[in-house]
């Protein structure tokens, strides 16, 4: 009944629901083209699905642009504004992340060493994992569900273990007798990805600290 | 009607000063438009003023015996001491320089109601204290009941900006109960007008300063409380409001800034973090004492102005 006299902030709501949502299209679009070219030793067969990823985080950024808009039209008391806005810029940084990671891939045409593959896709399929608990934790804070402090700790627990994974991909890959250069290379595109879970555990911590500083 | 002006420019500075106190949270964080706010503001006031406002008034016209030309010394050496201090940058209570210059008044016509101003007094040293308490309290009440809510962040958004209007709206309304007795009291004391017309002017020429001259004021003193948490915002509001309110219920009008004060000190209690800087609270320790001295001196010397005539030689 309160929403019908704020439309602004129903608008808002709606809007953050929509900004999840185009998240996740973003990262099923990554998590595709990835393995497409993990699939295939040409990593060249990524070039659409890397447009579409920049299209859906193109897409993302308008969102936060409207919501941002609105959020300063009024909408909200000015404390929620900068705790909503700044947690979405800080989950802004994942779809950039996908999107870079596949332009890296594609401009750089990067091919993934067959050792490399089945470490790399755990890796992203552990980091996956924790955007989606992270986006979960995300709609439990808006939705005023219980679970958001839990959610930390499982967030915090793939975060380290993808900080294993990075390291010991990067350990057997400067172990490999693949040119220098392509290591180099190599271990930048590994460092990015290690980087999705690092943030998906810094907006996690971000949407905690919202979540008591609401509890007065 | 020419007489009324001193107290109806106190009444216009009282507007423009205090309503910063009730709404200047919620304008200055944008939550509320200026205009939403100063409308809603006006009309408690005038609300609060017309329906409890007399008590304050018998109070203050009975502290000494007034005729028409020193309820008009009274009246325009409070609005000078409001503006002296103001100018000066020192919190000022429009209460203290309206029983400062009456007791000026009650000096030169050696008839004063002691008993009256020591309920006075007592109730100006209360105001603080009973600001502080009554923040404590309510914020460890209401805590328990807003944790309790099973509401999400949007919905706790628009209860608490809910909150501060309502808190804003019963400010004003216990503004206008509480303070229309320095605007007009000394006209009633006078016989100059009923308590009923005196609520009513005082009540309109305090709106008049809401809606003309408090916008910068909101803006600017608001901000202070916007650095508190909103949840801290509302009880500072609420606490400030029932304090006024409270002492309107006395009869006795005292400084909502001081209330406010008082307020955001309990809340820097509650949360263990220093809210009110000592600079300020010697400010106000300077104001508070300052501003009767000063309204009783210039009621003295406005009244032996008046009273100056030319002797031509022989």
């Amino acid at each position: 009944m309160l929403g019908f006299f704020f439309k602004k902030q129903r608008h808002v709501e709606s809007l953050i629901y929509k900004y999840l949502d185009n998240f996740r299209e973003t990262q099923k679009r990554f998590e595709d083209g990835l393995n497409t070219c993990l699939a295939a030793s040409d990593c060249g067969v990524v070039d659409f699905l890397a447009e579409q990823t920049h299209k859906f985080e193109s897409r993302g950024d308008d969102i936060r642009e409207e919501i941002k808009t609105l959020m300063y039209a009024k909408a909200l008391i000015p404390e929620s504004r900068g705790d909503i806005m700044g947690l979405l810029e800080a989950l802004d940084k994942i779809p950039g992340l996908f999107q870079l990671l596949l332009y890296m891939i594609k401009t750089q045409k990067l091919v993934i060493p067959e050792f490399m593959v089945s470490e790399i896709k755990e890796l992203i399929e552990v980091s996956l994992a924790t955007c989606e608990l992270m986006l979960q934790q995300i709609e439990r804070l808006f939705q005023g569900s219980p679970g958001v402090r839990a959610l930390v700790s499982s967030i915090d627990h793939n975060e380290s273990q993808c900080d294993h994974i990075e390291r010991r991909i990067i350990t057997n890959l400067f172990n490999s007798d693949l040119d220098p250069y392509k290591k180099i290379l190599l271990k930048e595109l590994v460092v990015y990805m290690g980087e999705i879970s690092n943030q998906a555990e810094h907006v996690s911590r971000r949407a905690n600290i919202i979540k008591m500083k609401r509890t007065v | 009607m020419l007489s009324l002006l001193g107290g109806i420019f106190l009444g216009w500075s009282l507007g423009a000063n205090d309503a910063s106190n009730v709404f200047g949270s919620a304008v200055a964080s944008k939550m509320l438009k200026f205009w939403s706010a100063a409308i809603l503001a006006s009309l408690f006031v005038l609300i609060g003023a017309v329906l409890e406002g007399g008590t304050g008034i018998e109070t203050v016209s009975a502290l000494t015996l007034l005729d028409l030309e020193s309820a008009v010394v009274s009246s325009v050496a409070a609005a000078i001491t409001v503006t002296l201090m103001t100018l000066l940058g020192l919190p000022v209570s429009t209460s203290q320089a309206v029983v400062g210059a009456l007791i000026g008044i009650g000096l030169l016509n050696r008839q004063f109601n002691f008993a009256g101003l020591e309920k006075i007094v007592v109730c100006w040293i209360g105001t603080p204290i009973a600001g502080t308490v009554i923040a404590i309290i309510l914020y460890r009440v209401l805590a328990v009941f807003y944790n309790r809510l099973k509401v999400n962040l949007f919905q706790s958004d628009i209860i608490l900006r809910l909150c501060l209007i309502g808190a804003g709206a019963y400010g004003a309304y216990a503004l206008g109960a509480n303070n229309v007795a320095n605007v007009t009291a000394v006209f009633v004391g006078a016989g100059l007008l009923t308590v009923l017309a005196a609520t009513l002017i005082g009540g309109l020429s305090i709106g008049l300063g809401i809606l003309t001259f408090s916008r910068p004021v909101m803006e600017t003193v608001g901000k202070r409380l916007v650095r508190l948490d909103p949840f801290s915002a509302f009880v500072v509001v609420f606490a400030e409001a029932i304090t006024v309110h409270f002492y309107a219920f006395v009869g006795v009008p005292v400084s909502t800034s001081q209330a406010v004060v008082g307020a955001v000190l309990g809340v820097g209690i509650i949360k263990g973090i220093q809210t009110v800087s000592r600079r300020t609270l010697f400010n106000i320790l300077v104001g508070w004492l300052l501003t009767p001295i000063v309204a009783t001196v210039l009621a003295l010397m406005l009244d032996f102005g008046i009273h100056l005539q030319y002797v031509p030689n022989p």
